[in-house]
């Protein structure tokens, strides 16, 4: 219920704090980054989420603090009246309005700044409109700021006003100031009220609660109350006034017989017949307190008659409620808080007191048929003495016999279990109980697969027709493909043809391969003619093998090859068959040229001798062995490290002057100028 | 515990073997090592990867259609126990497996029928044409056989008689 759960209003921050939290939160939440390079519509639409997150987190802050705040008309009129007592009404209503008119102002200036956001053309414009939505937003709420700080007080007060349920069992002590309303409820209750002796020690309502028949009674405790005009009341009294008006509850009026409180009796009996109204419908209970002081047959005549017109009020009230004229014990009592004495039987008279008048109300209203249960247990009357028990047929009695025997006869799965060995060393055998055909077959293991396949999926009643109409479908099959088989052999090649054939074969891929040699390197490799021949294939005698092959002649080719190179050499060259000479010529069996004639290459020669690096070969493209010198030197130049660390190196080394004048002249302070 | 095939390639995955992904909407897909895996998740069509069962069925190199497969089916509801029946059964199984190896020879012996006629015919037009690489045209007129020329030999020894008449002049 509302009214209990004052502690359950969330803080409400002040001004300052709350636009720190709201901007903050903008600020954390939305995204940060933009840059004006970006479309303008999302420039747009950047801002906007800024303006709308930013209206939307004050609304919902705002609403919360509108929603959480009890409406004073909603609530109890109990709890109405008393914070209208401690607030003032007005106030508090006022400040609630000023909230609710700040967040719908916060409302239309964000609308109407996303409208002029939605036609922004720059990122600067955009951003100035943001700021000054967000500028004016919190501007308003700074303006709210003095509300927002009273609501803060009346949550933290109402958070601390004790929790009294106004329509429970209620006892209220009430009575002039310093009569020992106080020490009562300490008595009686586990409050710990301040008991001072002061006036004005309670300035509060205070509740304790106590038990009588097992029921729990609240014990309200009231400041006290002076008797003044309504109207100049201070708030303190205000607050028992209210408590008095609104809650139905037993009433204890304190009276001190002694006057050690500094108020005569007569001042309180003044006060009792001013608030008298207040007791209407209520059960009223005068309590002469401090009868240790002065015990209450003691007291002056005048005194005594204002009690009995005291008490001759509230044995109206008893008479008024409808119940009977009781002695005046239950209507004026007497006790001493000090002593102790009459304590209880105060406590009691009131509780019950309060209680009839409660259950006779409840009696008289409609809700009587609820809780009429709780009053009273019918039982209907026996007629005669004879026994009616339960009728149960024979044979259900007989099969609930025959099952419990059963139950104890027969042996279960676990009892078997248990005899051999346990449940990790005993597996129980599932088969026993299957239902077959033949119970031989129990124990059967069928394989689940087989060169494959699964078994499972072949299982099938007919079977054995099946196969036996595949095995003939089979066998006709067979039986046509025997009778096609025949098939046209045509023209096969002779073994000589198939060597040709072959030979072919061969030769074409050869010829592939080195296309495809020549393909790959032709970039990279320079294509030397066939006469500086470097590896030796073109010999005569390869020619004679490869034409010979084909099934030429080539007696007459090599001859007529022989015979041309006879006439190009020369006789010297014949003397010296190892002779050497720079000179093209078709290159025969083993001359090769060469510069030194020392240096002999022939064939005839068992080791082989390498060459000097500036001879030049005739298969490399070079010119003479100037060229090669000049070639091989750019060639090693290229492959020298650079030095690329920046260290210096022979060709950095600088001698700025060579003849530094400091050197080469001036005397010196110590020594000689023998050496220069 | 049971055989399963391949999605991809349509092997069969013995227990222990393969991976098996299911999928969102509880398609099951079962794949028999790693490589068929690999090309599933590449999105690859088994249809069209050449090593695939499921290539060769779509392109007719194996045997699609056939009483033979009519007996392995999955079924969904078991079959009391008899002996006899599985007797039958794990009798019939190899003899199933044997029919339907000979139907797929057949098969691809059908497919191969005019394979050696036209291997001939190009075999021999190859050689007509290119007999000039391993035959001399003159050679070739002596003897219009399609066969390799008749090896010459050249002696050696006229050949050095040759070289001492070169000296001696």
């Amino acid at each position: 219920m509302v009214q209990y759960n004052f502690k359950k209003i969330t803080v409400v921050p002040n001004g300052k704090d709350f636009v720190d939290i709201i901007l903050s939160r903008t600020q954390r939440q939305t995204p940060t980054v933009v840059h004006k390079g970006y479309a303008i519509s999302r420039l747009r639409q950047f801002y906007m989420r800024k303006v709308k997150y930013t209206q939307q987190n004050f609304h919902d802050k705002l609403s919360t603090i509108i929603d959480e705040f009890p409406r004073l008309d909603d609530i109890h009129p109990f709890y109405g009246d008393l914070l209208h007592v401690l607030y003032n009404k007005d106030h508090y209503k006022l400040a609630l309005g000023q909230i609710n008119t700040a967040r719908n102002l916060i409302g239309k200036i964000a609308k109407d700044y996303v409208k002029l956001l939605k036609y922004g053309d720059s990122l600067y414009r955009c951003k100035c409109l943001k700021v000054a939505a967000l500028g004016r937003m919190c501007t308003v709420l700074k303006r709210v700021g003095p509300s927002l700080a009273y609501l803060e007080q009346v949550r933290q007060h109402m958070a601390r006003l004790p929790s009294i349920d106004p329509n429970t069992r209620t006892i209220l002590i009430c009575g002039y100031p310093n009569v020992g309303k106080s020490s009562f409820i300490n008595k009686i209750t586990r409050a710990d009220v301040d008991v001072q002796p002061y006036a004005f020690t309670t300035k509060s309502l205070f509740v304790g609660h106590t038990d009588y028949k097992y029921l729990r009674y609240q014990v309200i405790d009231t400041p006290g109350i002076l008797d003044r005009p309504f109207e100049d009341r201070n708030i303190i009294e205000m607050c028992s006034i209210t408590a008095l008006a609104h809650l139905r509850a037993a009433i204890l009026f304190f009276l001190d017989i002694s006057g050690s409180c500094g108020y005569s009796i007569a001042q309180q009996a003044a006060l009792f017949h001013s608030i008298k109204s207040l007791f209407m419908n209520k059960p009223l209970i005068i309590v002469c307190n401090k009868t240790d002081l002065q015990p209450l047959e003691g007291i002056s005549e005048e005194d005594r008659k204002l009690v009995m017109e005291m008490k001759s009020e509230a044995l109206k009230t008893v008479i008024g409620q409808g119940g009977e004229a009781t002695s005046d014990d239950s209507v004026l009592l007497t006790m001493s808080t000090l002593t102790e004495e009459g304590v209880i039987s105060v406590k009691n008279a009131a509780c019950e007191r309060l209680l009839d008048q409660r259950v006779e109300v409840k009696m008289k209203s409609k809700k009587i048929n609820d809780c009429l249960n709780r009053f009273h247990v019918a039982i209907p009357k026996p007629r005669d003495q004879k026994e009616r028990p339960p009728c149960i047929p024979q044979a259900v009695l007989e099969a609930k016999a025959k099952e419990a025997a059963e139950k104890e006869k027969r042996k279960t799965e676990k009892d078997l279990e248990n005899e051999n060995g346990g449940a990790g060393v005993y597996s129980m055998n599932l088969r026993k109980h299957y239902i077959l055909a033949n119970d031989e077959w129990k124990e059967d293991i069928l394989p689940e697969i087989l060169d494959g396949h699964n078994v499972y999926d072949f299982i099938d009643p007919d079977i054995l027709r099946r196969v036996e109409e595949l095995e003939r479908e089979e066998g006709i099959r067979q039986a046509e493909e025997e009778n096609d088989e025949f098939e046209i052999d045509g023209a096969e090649l002779t073994p000589e043809q198939q060597a040709a054939l072959a030979e072919i074969r061969k030769k074409k891929s050869l010829l592939i391969q080195q296309h495809r040699i020549k393909k790959s390197n032709a970039e990279s490799r320079p294509t030397v003619p066939r006469k500086f021949d470097k590896d030796k294939q073109y010999t005569s005698e390869r020619m004679g093998r490869q034409l010979s092959k084909l099934g030429l002649d080539p007696s007459l080719a090599i001859q007529r090859m022989r015979s041309r190179s006879v006439s190009r050499r020369g006789r010297k060259r014949d003397r010296s068959p190892e002779g050497a000479d720079g000179g093209d010529r078709m290159d025969v069996d083993g001359d090769t040229p060469g510069k030194k004639q020392r240096l002999s290459r022939s064939r005839s020669r068992s080791r082989s001798v390498s060459r000097p690096p500036h001879e030049v070969v005739p298969g490399e493209g070079l010119k003479d062995s100037a060229q090669k010198i000049k070639a091989i030197k750019l060639a090693k130049k290229s492959v020298k490290k650079r030095n690329k660390e920046a260290r210096r190196g022979e060709a950095d080394r600088v001698i700025p002057t060579l003849k530094p004048k400091h050197l080469y002249s001036g005397k010196r302070s110590t020594g000689k100028t023998d050496r220069r | 515990m049971r055989l399963e095939k391949c999605w991809f390639c349509s092997s069969t995955v013995y227990p222990g073997h393969g991976i098996q992904f299911v999928r969102n909407d509880a398609k099951i897909f079962r794949f028999c090592r790693s490589k068929c895996h690999k090309n599933f998740k590449m999105k690859r069509n088994p249809r069209k990867v050449k090593w695939t069962k499921a290539y060769r069925r779509v392109h007719g190199k194996d045997m699609t259609q056939d009483s033979s497969f009519e007996f392995e089916r999955k079924r969904n509801r078991p079959e009391r126990y008899d002996r006899n029946l599985a007797e039958n059964v794990l009798k019939a199984i190899p003899k199933i497996d044997k029919i339907r190896v000979t139907r797929d020879e057949r098969h691809h012996k059908n497919r191969m029928k005019g394979k050696k006629e036209k291997l001939q015919k190009e075999a021999a037009k190859e050689l007509e044409q290119g007999i000039s690489l391993v035959k001399a045209p003159s050679a070739l007129r002596k003897d219009p056989s399609l066969t390799l020329p008749q090896k010459i030999k050249v002696s050696v020894s006229q050949r050095q008689s040759e070289d001492n008449n070169a000296m001696e002049e």
